[in-house]
């Protein structure tokens, strides 16, 4: 797929993010569904979304505080790894595409908050011209999508690019799902666990447990 | 008093827009005025925006209760401007904490996990019933907001000791930590899953402690490094 249009794509989906109706579209889970859809492979997508979704599950935007954009790591990821896979193998594919969308999601905050002071400027204007208010409040949509293709399209770019050498390190589906497991357990059991959901959390472990094994 | 459909549908659309413009020193405060007009009629807009302008912020979906309660106020023409400032200032915070905790803390993690769990094992049925289910949740409140926020007016602050937020977030933390442990479902019975162990420790430890969330991510970064490297 061309590399504009997957960073167009992204950036129409990280609208979601804040800037239009936030409706969960814009999560790791669903974009690598979407991304995975449009190469033609659902299921590597939705796995690598998965993987992404974990890392990023605690990232709560409460307040003034701007987390990483795991958001944008999810399009990165999994955008970048059918990218990469055109021209490398799946090892080194796998390896590179959680590095970049990880690289990804912290210029992503950082690039948050930029967008956030450029609207700053907005809302001077608005202060000025009150009569402002639709254009200076609309124009904040076009500040989240050029954020957005500002992010997405150098690391497109450089993923269509890159043929990396065999001796370039590589790592397995497996050990993906190991980093993924380990922070996502961590996210849930931080968020979720109290000493009242202790039994809850308990029957889940069983079963998940008779699951693996079974 | 009813609210027509067409005011509903109004103040809907433009508070799916609500943080479009959010900005440091004025947080949604544009959002917040546009969402305002749009149900109170550009006939009020310039005493709207001369009068209500500054520091808005609040949980986006709960902004229609706000908003529902304050064209309430504007239609009866009964409260001055201050008085539906005062109204803001402590209805913008008490639903902001209240709906961080239900859908940022409780519902989305959850049914985020849910969708990871089901799609890793079965494929797209995941984070198709994510999205299902947390529209529902979603649409309900922006859509019921607007009406229980105008049909009770400044007493719609008492709706969040009622079971739609109280009962709805205790389910789904009960939920979340059942989904927690069925996160061990994605474990495959091999010697090298072990290190989900240590690793998970360590980055418990690194969220008791509250390491910021650039620092965790850097920690993945680091450790998918390490790990292709070795």
């Amino acid at each position: 797929m061309n590399v504009i249009l997957l960073s167009l794509l992204g950036a129409l989906i990280i609208l979601d993010k804040y800037a239009l109706g936030e409706f969960g579209i814009s999560q790791p889970i669903m974009t690598g569904t979407i991304i995975g859809a449009i190469f033609g492979d659902v299921l590597f997508g939705i796995f690598l979304g998965a993987m992404v979704q974990l890392v990023f599950l605690g990232g709560l935007p409460i307040g003034r505080d701007i987390p990483p954009d795991g958001q944008a790591a999810g399009i990165i990821t999994v955008g970048s790894y059918f990218l990469l896979r055109s021209g490398n193998s799946l090892g080194h594919s796998l390896f590179l595409a959680p590095l970049l969308g990880l690289a990804g999601g912290i210029i992503g905050g950082v690039l948050e908050v930029s967008a956030r002071r450029f609207n700053e400027k907005l809302y001077v204007r608005f202060m000025d011209h009150e009569e402002c208010l639709y254009i200076c409040h609309t124009t904040g949509l076009a500040t989240a999508f050029i954020r957005g293709l500002c992010l997405f399209l150098p690391l497109f770019v450089l993923s269509a690019l890159l043929v990396v050498p065999d001796a370039c390190p590589q790592i397995t589906k497996d050990t993906l799902t190991i980093i993924g497991i380990s922070i996502g357990l961590a996210n849930s059991l931080y968020l979720f666990v109290k000493v009242k959901t202790m039994f809850y959390l308990f029957i889940g472990g069983i079963c998940g447990l008779v699951l693996a094994v079974f | 008093m009813r609210l027509s459909l067409g005011r509903l549908l109004k103040i809907f659309w433009q508070s799916l827009f609500i943080q479009t413009s959010w900005s440091f020193p004025s947080m949604q405060s544009m959002g917040f005025l546009s969402d305002l007009i749009a149900g109170v009629g550009e006939g009020k807009r310039e005493e709207i925006v001369r009068t209500q302008k500054g520091l808005f912020n609040t949980h986006p979906y709960m902004v229609s209760y706000i908003v529902g309660a304050a064209v309430r106020a504007y239609d009866e023409g009964r409260a001055s401007p201050q008085e539906i400032k005062k109204f803001l200032a402590v209805a913008q915070t008490s639903f902001a904490s209240a709906g961080d905790l239900l859908f940022w803390r409780t519902l989305r993690p959850a049914l985020l996990l849910l969708a990871v769990i089901i799609g890793v094992h079965y494929g797209i049925a995941g984070p198709l019933i994510f999205l299902i289910v947390y529209n529902i949740f979603h649409l309900f409140h922006r859509v019921k907001g607007i009406s229980d926020g105008y049909n009770l007016g400044w007493d719609v602050i008492y709706l969040l000791k009622t079971r739609r937020f109280k009962l709805v977030r205790e389910v789904f933390e009960a939920a979340g930590a059942v989904l927690s442990g069925l996160l061990l479902s994605l474990v495959a019975v091999n010697i090298q899953y072990l290190l989900v162990i240590p690793l998970m420790s360590l980055f418990m430890i690194m969220l008791t402690r509250r390491y910021s969330a650039v620092l965790i991510i850097i920690s993945v970064f680091l450790l998918v490094l390490i790990i292709g490297l070795v």
